[in-house]
């Protein structure tokens, strides 16, 4: 463990078995642990440290392995050090539980990933689409999307060359260099 | 050039009291148009939807720096109060829906200007699953000002190019709507699922607007008797038949 670690964030490391953590700045840890002591260390992070602020869940599609990446990203204003704490989970079933108990923030981002990534959240109040609500595809961010395939089925294109911009290029107009 | 009105009825009777027939009537209407063509293409009133870029481009040419006002052309920030619809940049899926829903509350004539090359082809967004390629198939538009983003002269030289399109009666592209609303409606919900409609009824108001061709229903309006019936109470009765 580094020399600069708080106390107060070591003993909550501790408490945690099978964690790992790297520093990447002074201000900035990346913790990796088990799913299942997720909910633990974000009970003991916001009750002993201070970890008040859930900045954002994020997502991350690891085709190779099929799994996903959760990293939950942690603020205190008293430590003023941010913990990254990234978990693993399978990408079958999908289905990690809610910290919406621990933090209400976590709602929306949930909500979020679930409509981009397809994971579900057991227990999150509302798993409603939230920003794609006029979308009957696959979740666009899995990395198995392919954006340009489903551009090319849904929409048509204009011409480039249409016959009327020929007209307009002969009179000296259109495209000019 | 001068036409003659042709009057075709007794000329002892007195000319106030007579009834034009069509033929002068529409002669007649064909001038009052052409006057209030000229009017309406003096003062113009711009609904600038900006969901997508022109924040840079469009002040400058609303306020003194080239000042749209000296063509008579005005921001407003209702629909029901204006006259074209400028649509700036990309227009994701969900944005779209509501430009359906501003367009259709304008009061006829209206026209849409299609602004940067998102509205044309997608532009750098051609790519993304989220947002439109071609504005036309979801709505009349009268013109596009092509450019990422276009230059303040540009959209300066569009708004002239249109008022002079109004001057001449050629800027009619909202009367397509009315004409192939079934086409644009099948492009709608393409996007939005088979249930998507809107509080307006444009069938009634094609009709009221003498717009209405064969072409203003088909397939794609009969799923609205379906789903739309609060609203489109004159078409489900004539589905019935």
């Amino acid at each position: 463990m580094s020399q600069q670690l708080p106390e107060v964030l070591a003993s909550v490391f501790r408490e945690i078995p099978n964690l790992v953590f790297e520093e990447q700045t002074a201000r900035r840890l990346r913790v990796k642990l088990r799913p299942d002591a997720l909910p633990a260390l974000l009970e003991l992070l916001k009750g002993r440290a201070g970890y008040l602020h859930l900045s954002a869940i994020s997502c991350v599609d690891w085709p190779d392995t099929d799994e996903f990446e959760l990293v939950y990203h942690l603020w205190s204003y008293e430590v003023k050090t941010l913990v990254s704490a990234h978990i693993y989970i399978p990408k079958k079933p999908g289905r990690y539980v809610s910290v919406y108990d621990i933090f209400t923030p976590a709602a929306f981002f949930e909500r979020d990933i679930h409509e981009m990534f397809g994971v579900y959240f057991e227990g999150s109040p509302d798993m409603e689409p939230f920003i794609l609500t006029e979308w009957f595809g696959p979740p666009p961010m899995l990395k198995s999307f392919s954006s340009l395939d489903y551009v090319e089925e849904t929409f048509k294109w204009e011409q480039y060359s249409p016959d009327w911009l020929k007209e307009i290029e002969a009179n000296g107009g259109g495209i000019v260099e | 050039m001068t036409t003659n009105i042709p009057i075709k009825s007794d000329p002892n009777t007195d000319i106030a009291c007579r009834t034009p027939d069509m033929e002068e009537r529409s002669l007649l209407r064909k001038v009052i148009d052409r006057i209030a063509d000229r009017c309406r293409s003096r003062s113009l009133f711009i609904l600038h939807y900006c969901t997508g870029c022109g924040a840079i481009e469009l002040p400058p040419v609303i306020t003194s720096r080239f000042d749209s006002e000296r063509l008579g052309i005005q921001p407003m920030v209702t629909p029901r109060q204006a006259d074209i619809l400028l649509i700036t940049g990309y227009l994701s899926v969900k944005t779209l829906k509501r430009v359906i829903l501003t367009y259709e509350q304008m009061s006829a004539p209206k026209y849409v200007i299609g602004m940067g090359s998102c509205t044309i082809n997608g532009g750098m967004y051609w790519h993304s699953y989220a947002t439109i390629k071609r504005l036309q198939e979801y709505m009349p538009v009268d013109m596009y000002i092509a450019g990422c983003m276009p230059r303040p002269e540009a959209i300066q030289q569009g708004f002239l190019q249109l008022i002079d399109n109004i001057d001449k009666g050629q800027a009619i592209a909202w009367q397509d709507y009315y004409y192939q609303y079934d086409k644009y409606l099948g492009n709608q919900q393409a996007l939005f699922g088979p249930d998507w409609h809107t509080p307006t009824d444009v069938i009634a108001e094609a009709r009221h607007y003498e717009l209405f061709s064969e072409n203003t229903i088909g397939e794609h309006t009969a799923l609205l008797a379906k789903f739309a019936s609060k609203y489109v109470t004159l078409q489900c009765e004539e589905l019935v038949k």
